[in-house]
């Protein structure tokens, strides 16, 4: 027969198993924190991510640290301003918290905010101009005027004098191509360098350009590119050309591994690059921030670098060409 | 007490009701769906062939978009090499809701612990490139394969070598000793196609006539700088003995071209498999003998299809004729300087 005090403790034992099971195996006494998922969106300018390697990289480990379901879109067609429109519309009624889009067409894009179509809050990339209306805008990005301007003084002080610039655009230029080729012409004019420009539309177009412009004026010539996918055409076909077009220089801005490679084989003689990986982590924070109705900061402007051939083996440029995740 | 027996069973019977009725407005919604979510995992994705069957996954969905107006996430990751971080973006894509999962293994024998999952959360798998062990692919019948049959690669990888052995045997036999010596760069040691490759093409060579002596090989894990540096040390070895370069893919062979222009050495000749974009390249500008393609379009196509379909809930296109209902064998053809 148990005694009265034998049974207080077995009662006693009872409940502390109780309260031991309630602690560890349920949260009615300490509450599990519930992990908030946030649907973000990211649609770019472009039809393909081929620019965007290394974004993509910082933009999955921001993800994975701050608990983001996070979508990468590219357009049908690039540049196409209406499809990124109805993509944006799209993303909304599926449920996205916060839209990061790089603007095809800025305008469409402030249109549908002043319209109050889109509620979300947007996380704009490499745009300076913000949207008028109520909706919340950020914005993150490089100065590429600032880029521009550096490349411009880099050209002055590689190139001798009486060296012509080309300069190739495309025919209907993205935001950031007009910016960036605004900051070189500015450096480049103001030192009263005269400079060539060239529209550039269609396969070839530009290779063919390129090829005229190698024979004609060969080591007098120094061409750079605006944007990296002209880029890439041009050294490679200078590369496939080999000794039959000599250049004074080919310069432009990317940071693709085609481009690094044909930095390092001297067929590039400077690069400016950004440090994509931050721009994707950053833009993810940032539009977590903002579905967490945290403040974030307004405006993110991140440095972007001049690099020649002998730089590709610096740590510093290492670590943001070739991010490690 | 009988009365009380009654209305638990009417209220039984109400309760069953309205789960079937649910059930089957479920199943009508599914039939309905507007937007599937697919998620790819890449065992690296700075392989050159991968990637170019990303690029081609991505074309595909755009293009399913705009046909179907469904649309379509695809969450792509890359492995970098490593079977856990794998298995973590398989747990991942389970938890985020993907209606199908899409792998390129890393490790092939090691397929059964992300198969468990995928079991478990009735999600179906796609398996391509590099094919689980027969065991795996018999667990469950909603699992498939995409790839290209191994020996044919090789087979007419050593094809290319005997046409132009019997067009112009000189090209290959360069110090005209009678003999082609050659070189090999293999694959991983744990991957089926390397072995497969390997064996055949040599066969291939051997049947075709093409008199051949082996000088060295070695294992580079289908990667281009570990191709360049074991190339750059056999021209060292063995200079001026070289006559032909056996490679396993193009991105070897590619490696091994680096390691050719930068010791200036002309003349040597090399096979790869693939087809890859800067192999293709290399083909056009007379680097590469010439190298095999496993049409790229149609390889992605049918992953993208299959999965397509079963992610929602339909069975895998009949026109893709899948072996053993479960195999999808991509064709291949050989690629030679014009």
């Amino acid at each position: 027969m148990m005694t009265r005090k034998e049974k207080m403790l077995w009662i006693l034992y009872g409940i502390v198993l109780l309260l031991l099971f309630l602690l560890s195996s349920t949260d009615l006494i300490i509450k599990e924190k519930k992990t908030q998922i946030y649907k973000i969106s990211v649609i770019i300018e472009d039809a393909s991510d081929e620019n965007y390697v290394n974004f993509r990289k910082g933009m999955d480990r921001a993800a994975i640290e701050l608990h983001a379901d996070v979508s990468f879109i590219t357009l049908y067609d690039k540049g196409s301003g209406e499809q990124q429109r109805e993509l944006m519309l799209r993303e909304q009624q599926d449920g996205c918290k916060v839209l990061i889009v790089s603007p095809a067409n800025g305008e469409q894009i402030f249109g549908l905010q002043e319209d109050k179509r889109i509620n979300v809050p947007l996380v704009l990339l490499n745009s300076e101009t913000v949207p008028g209306g109520d909706g919340i805008v950020e914005t993150i990005g490089f100065d590429y005027e600032e880029m521009g301007r550096e490349l411009g003084k880099q050209i002055l002080r590689e190139q001798t004098v009486n060296k012509q610039v080309h300069l190739f655009r495309e025919q209907d230029p993205d935001e950031v191509s007009i910016r960036f080729g605004d900051g070189i012409l500015s450096e480049l004019e103001q030192a009263g360098c005269a400079v060539v420009m060239h529209e550039s539309s269609g396969k070839d177009k530009l290779r063919h350009a390129a090829g005229q412009i190698a024979v004609k004026e060969g080591e007098h010539a120094v061409i750079i590119v605006l944007d990296p996918a002209g880029l890439t055409e041009t050294a490679q076909a200078i590369s496939e050309a080999g000794d039959d077009w000599q250049i004074g220089g080919l310069y432009g801005r990317g940071n693709t591994v085609r481009l690094l490679n044909y930095l390092d084989r001297g067929v590039i003689q400077g690069l400016c690059i950004t440090d994509d990986f931050s721009a994707g982590y950053l833009s993810v924070k940032m539009a977590v921030e903002l579905a967490e109705n945290r403040i974030a900061e307004d405006t993110q402007k991140l440095e972007s670098r001049y690099i020649r051939r002998e730089d590709l083996r610096n740590v510093e440029y290492e670590k943001m060409l070739f991010p490690i995740e | 007490m009988k009365r009380m027996c009654r209305t638990a069973i009417w209220f039984l019977i109400w309760i069953g009701a309205a789960a079937l009725l649910a059930g089957c407005q479920r199943t009508e919604g599914e039939g309905e769906k507007k937007s599937i979510r697919i998620g790819v995992s890449l065992y690296r994705g700075d392989d050159t062939f991968i990637n170019n069957i990303r690029g081609e996954l991505e074309n595909c969905a755009k293009e399913y978009e705009q046909e179907n107006g469904v649309k379509v996430t695809l969450d792509i990751q890359d492995a970098k090499g490593s079977q856990n971080t794998q298995n973590n973006q398989v747990e991942r894509f389970i938890s985020l809701g993907c209606d199908v999962m899409c792998i390129n293994p890393v490790d092939r024998t090691a397929a059964s612990a992300m198969i468990d999952k995928a079991m478990a959360a009735e999600i179906p798998v796609v398996f391509f490139n590099r094919q689980p062990v027969e065991e795996d692919m018999d667990r469950w019948d909603q699992i498939y394969y995409v790839g290209a049959v191994a020996r044919e690669s090789a087979v007419l990888q050593g094809s290319i070598v005997v046409e132009q052995y019997q067009k112009d045997p000189k090209s290959l036999d360069l110090n005209g000793d009678g003999v082609v010596s050659y070189v090999l760069l293999e694959g991983e040691s744990s991957h089926q196609d390397s072995l497969i490759r390997t064996e055949w093409s040599i066969r291939t060579l051997k049947d075709g006539g093409v008199p051949i002596e082996k000088i060295t090989g070695g294992i580079a894990n289908w990667e281009r700088s570990q191709a360049s540096a074991l190339m750059e040390q056999w021209l060292e070895q063995y200079p001026d003995t070289i006559e032909l370069v056996v490679c396993n893919n193009d991105d070897m062979a590619l490696g091994a071209i680096d390691a050719l222009d930068r010791a200036q050495v002309q003349g040597i000749n090399l096979v790869g498999i693939d087809a890859t974009t800067p192999g293709l390249e290399a083909v056009r500008a007379g680097k590469l003998l010439g190298t095999v393609s496993s049409d790229k379009e149609q390889y992605a196509g049918a992953i993208f299809s299959i999965a397509a379909a079963k992610a929602l809930g339909q069975a895998a296109p009949g026109e893709l004729s899948l072996e053993e209902g479960k195999y999808y064998w991509s064709p291949q053809k050989i690629v030679v300087q014009p």
